[in-house]
């Protein structure tokens, strides 16, 4: 159950959401990933193919402009 | 003070505004505003909606403001791009509705309150980004329009090049994704 962090502020898309897949292939089950993101789409389409995929998503908005996309990986 | 500030906190969680200014369309709500709007553009303007046309003209407007003249540029030889140019920065459809997006953008992010100035990363980043709106602007202006002008205007005219742009699009998506993967992953 170990818990990963991925800093992705002042990347824009599609390179948050290709570096998200990318470690989450390398993370357990269970584990659970944290993702910072200043590019508003990434908290549309990360969340969208974490969901695909079947894992738990929330999302929180830090800041003016800032978002943790929180992942816990389910399978 | 304090009572501005609860009178915002209060706006900011109004179920219709956190609808309409916070969260994001979906594709299909902008799909369809798109449509209406480049409706209204043709019918009020007499031309087609495109924006990196306006670029150049911009561009040519510049130059002459330090005293350049482009009146002998093969781009600008046409006798519509003359008046165009002869009408002015202000008196020009494309200029108003290339400042509306940097303006409504503006407007749409500090709405939401997302606004952020946001740090760079990296050199290549920098790199990349000049690179690339060389390229874009450049190779929209061969095309005679860009993903606007060509694509969503072309294909809304019923111009078959509007399609041929959008195949090539795709090419262009997949030879662009891989180099995004190589430099910067």
């Amino acid at each position: 159950m170990a818990e990963f962090a991925l800093d992705c502020l002042g990347e824009a898309c599609p390179v948050p959401l290709m570096k998200t897949e990318k470690k989450m292939a390398e993370m357990a089950v269970g584990d659970v990933l944290v993702v910072n993101i200043d590019h508003s789409c990434a908290m549309k389409n990360i969340p969208e193919w974490a969901r695909k995929q079947g894992h738990n998503v929330e999302i929180e908005e830090v800041d003016d402009g800032e978002w943790e996309v929180i992942i816990e990986k389910t399978k | 003070m304090s009572g501005f500030r609860a009178f915002f906190d209060k706006l900011g969680k109004n179920k219709f505004y956190v609808m309409i200014f916070k969260n994001p369309f979906t594709y299909v709500t902008g799909a369809i505003l798109l449509s209406i709007f480049q409706v209204v553009t043709l019918a009020v303007t007499g031309e087609p909606w495109g924006v990196s046309g306006t670029f150049a003209n911009w561009g040519a407007w510049l130059y002459q403001l330090v005293g350049g003249n482009v009146d002998k540029w093969y781009y600008f030889s046409s006798e519509g791009a003359q008046a165009t140019l002869a009408r002015g920065f202000l008196d020009d459809p494309g200029t108003m509705r290339n400042l509306g997006i940097i303006f409504g953008a503006l407007a749409a992010t500090l709405l939401a309150s997302q606004f952020k100035l946001k740090k760079i990363k990296s050199i290549r980043q920098v790199v990349a980004a000049v690179l690339g709106g060389l390229m874009m602007g450049y190779g929209a202006r061969l095309a005679f329009g860009c993903n606007i002008g060509a694509l969503f205007s072309g294909i809304a005219s019923l111009s078959v090049s509007g399609w041929v742009y959008a195949i090539f699009l795709f090419v262009g998506a997949f030879v662009g994704s891989k180099l995004l993967a190589k430099f910067f992953m």
